[in-house]
């Protein structure tokens, strides 16, 4: 009772406070997660800098947007000369970086990689609470929302097994962003059935045995060659499947969690047996 | 002294054989996940083939194939060489050979020309085989010692790994960098029936180039004058086994890296069973290396799962010591 009372009223002083305070209009970010946010949410005028990642097409979903913005590379001088109101980084983020800037006296927001639906809500909610942009993160998570419950309602009643398959026999089992939208696509992961946690390799014999119905991957660098990507046409992949071909999903869905997750679910719905 | 070890040849080929066997069939009941094998080969021949009869036909069977191919491939074409140099430290890793031919398939994997065509691959690991190979012979000239013969095998060796990792440093893969100790190091898991596919042609053809060169060799060991006046050609001898050793090494090497030290080791610890006759020595020592690659590969897969142990840091450990032997029982001869 008292901690529901508490919740509300910080709620209440936060709103409070962003009401009052004026919309940040120099936001740098300094990761490509924190990037895709900011130009999801934020209006032209308040994104002063994005990260160099945020407009290279394999890996950033909002690389087109992107590129109207000036980039940066993480570094300290280039940082201090944007003269930043607010930094937005990951977890992942160069932690001595954050550190001097805060010394400086610079805001600095780190954002979590969220692992499942409800912390990219979190994320989006408190990207759109920082920019003064409430309504617009309201609107971004209703249609996410609205698009992964329509596909959680058509979800078939047997679900078919199904595992990612990576470049040097990375799979993704419980607590990733893959095992949740694989789930809510309506297929069981396997991976997370075989006790794997997180982002690890699978043994080529324990995937067999697992005998999955689909596979799929998600290349980090389309059209390249090395050892590890020639891993993904071993022949025994395919004929486990019953010849069917592995099924690409673009790396940029996962690689930060975002509502493009709701792209990514309807992609592995669309690949379910018909 | 060494006539007591000595075998016939037919002794020595079936022992040879039948440990071969043995190993090669342990090979093939070893892995992650205990399967039923009789039912899993007798499911290969189904329509739609069972879950074990893939990890049999598509996992086991080709890797245990590899090392057996590979291994032969490095023990018979050490015992060709020391044969033809007349020397006990030349194999095909010392002298550039190996490294060559893994310089020449990075070449051609990172740089995508192995997707326009599979056959890219092996091609390219034929081409680094011979340059290095014939690069190390001329650096070291004609009847060169020992001594010049490692030293120019070691210079090339370095030159070789020093643009693998170049290379595989510009590679557009972000995998590529990872991989520099595969190459170095040589790796024969996770390989698929197709890779066998790509490497047999050069393997059987380099073999088959070096059925038949036995006599010449046996003629050499009376010295090269006495050779010629039996009517053998060195040079033609010479091409001869420098391209069958391209073939086949150059085969191998592009899909499994390089592997060190079978095609030393195996030759020297097979001469003594076949009365140091080069020609007896030839067969011995494919089923020799062989037999050493299999043992290798089934030892690190008993290590506990998740290590992924490659099979040429145990070649070389092994190896390493050995060579290091080698030299000092023949500077003890020198002094």
């Amino acid at each position: 009772m008292s901690k529901q009372l508490i919740t509300a009223l910080l709620l209440l002083i936060c709103s409070l406070s962003s009401q009052s305070a004026e919309q940040p209009v120099r936001v740098v970010s300094i990761n490509l997660c924190t990037d895709q946010l900011l130009l999801m949410l934020a209006d032209r005028t308040q994104i002063a800098s994005i990260s160099y990642l945020a407009v290279e097409s394999n890996s950033s979903f909002m690389a087109e947007e992107a590129r109207q913005y000036p980039v940066n590379h993480e570094k300290i001088e280039e940082l201090l000369s944007l003269k930043p109101d607010l930094i937005l980084a990951s977890e992942y983020s160069n932690r001595a970086l954050i550190q001097l800037m805060q010394k400086l006296g610079h805001q600095i927001e780190i954002f979590p990689l969220p692992s499942d639906i409800k912390g990219i809500q979190a994320n989006i909610s408190r990207m759109a609470r920082l920019l003064k942009q409430k309504e617009r993160g309201q609107q971004l998570i209703k249609q996410m929302n609205q698009r992964i419950n329509k596909i959680i309602q058509q979800q078939p009643t047997v679900r078919p097994k199904a595992l990612f398959y990576q470049p040097n026999h990375y799979t993704s089992g419980r607590n990733t962003l893959q095992d949740t939208a694989l789930q809510l696509a309506g297929w069981r992961n396997l991976a997370t059935e075989l006790g794997i946690e997180g982002y690890n390799p699978i043994n080529i014999e324990d995937l067999l045995m697992a005998d999955p119905e689909q596979l799929f991957t998600s290349p980090y660098a389309p059209g390249s060659h090395s050892l590890a990507e020639h891993q993904l046409s071993h022949p025994a992949l395919q004929r486990v499947t019953a010849g069917k071909k592995m099924v690409e999903i673009d790396y940029k869905y996962w690689i930060c969690g975002g509502p493009m997750i709701a792209d990514a679910i309807e992609q592995l719905h669309r690949g379910l047996p018909q | 002294m060494r006539q007591p070890l000595a075998l016939s040849q037919t002794q020595l080929t079936s022992t040879l054989s039948v440990i071969l066997a043995a190993l090669f069939l342990l090979s093939l009941f070893l892995g992650s996940n205990p399967i039923p094998l009789f039912q899993a080969v007798r499911d290969t021949l189904l329509d739609t083939p069972s879950v074990i009869a893939l990890i049999f036909s598509e996992v086991r069977l080709p890797r245990a194939l590899i090392a057996l191919f590979t291994g032969a491939t490095l023990g018979l074409c050490g015992a060709a060489m020391q044969g033809l140099l007349r020397n006990p430290l030349a194999s095909p890793g010392l002298i550039g050979s190996a490294s060559g031919a893994a310089l020449g398939a990075v070449c051609m994997l990172y740089f995508g020309m192995s997707a326009v065509t599979t056959m890219a691959l092996p091609a390219g690991g034929m081409i680094g085989a011979l340059a290095a190979t014939l690069l190390v012979y001329l650096l070291a000239g004609r009847d060169a010692g020992s001594l010049t013969l490692i030293l120019a095998g070691v210079a090339i060796n370095a030159l070789a790994l020093a643009l693998i990792s170049l290379l595989l440093n510009l590679a557009p893969s972000p995998y590529a960098v990872r991989e520099i100790v595969l190459w170095m190091m040589g790796s024969i898991a996770n390989h698929s029936m197709s890779d066998l596919q790509i490497m047999l042609p050069g393997i059987l053809l380099g073999w088959f180039l070096l059925i038949g060169t036995g006599r010449s060799l046996d003629a050499l060991t009376l010295g090269e004058e006495t050779a010629s006046t039996m009517g053998i050609s060195l040079p033609r001898l010479r091409w001869r086994i420098f391209i069958a050793i391209a073939l086949a090494v150059g085969s191998a090497i592009s899909i499994t890296g390089s592997i060190g030290f079978i095609g030393l080791v195996v030759p020297h610890l097979l001469r003594p069973l076949v009365n140091h006759q080069p020609s007896r020595l030839l067969l011995a020592s494919a089923l020799g290396g062989a037999i050493l690659l299999l043992a290798a590969d089934i030892c690190i897969r008993l290590f506990p799962a998740g290590t992924d142990i490659k099979v040429g840091v145990l070649t070389s450990l092994v190896g390493a010591p050995f060579f290091l032997y080698l030299i000092i029982k023949s500077r003890r001869f020198v002094l």
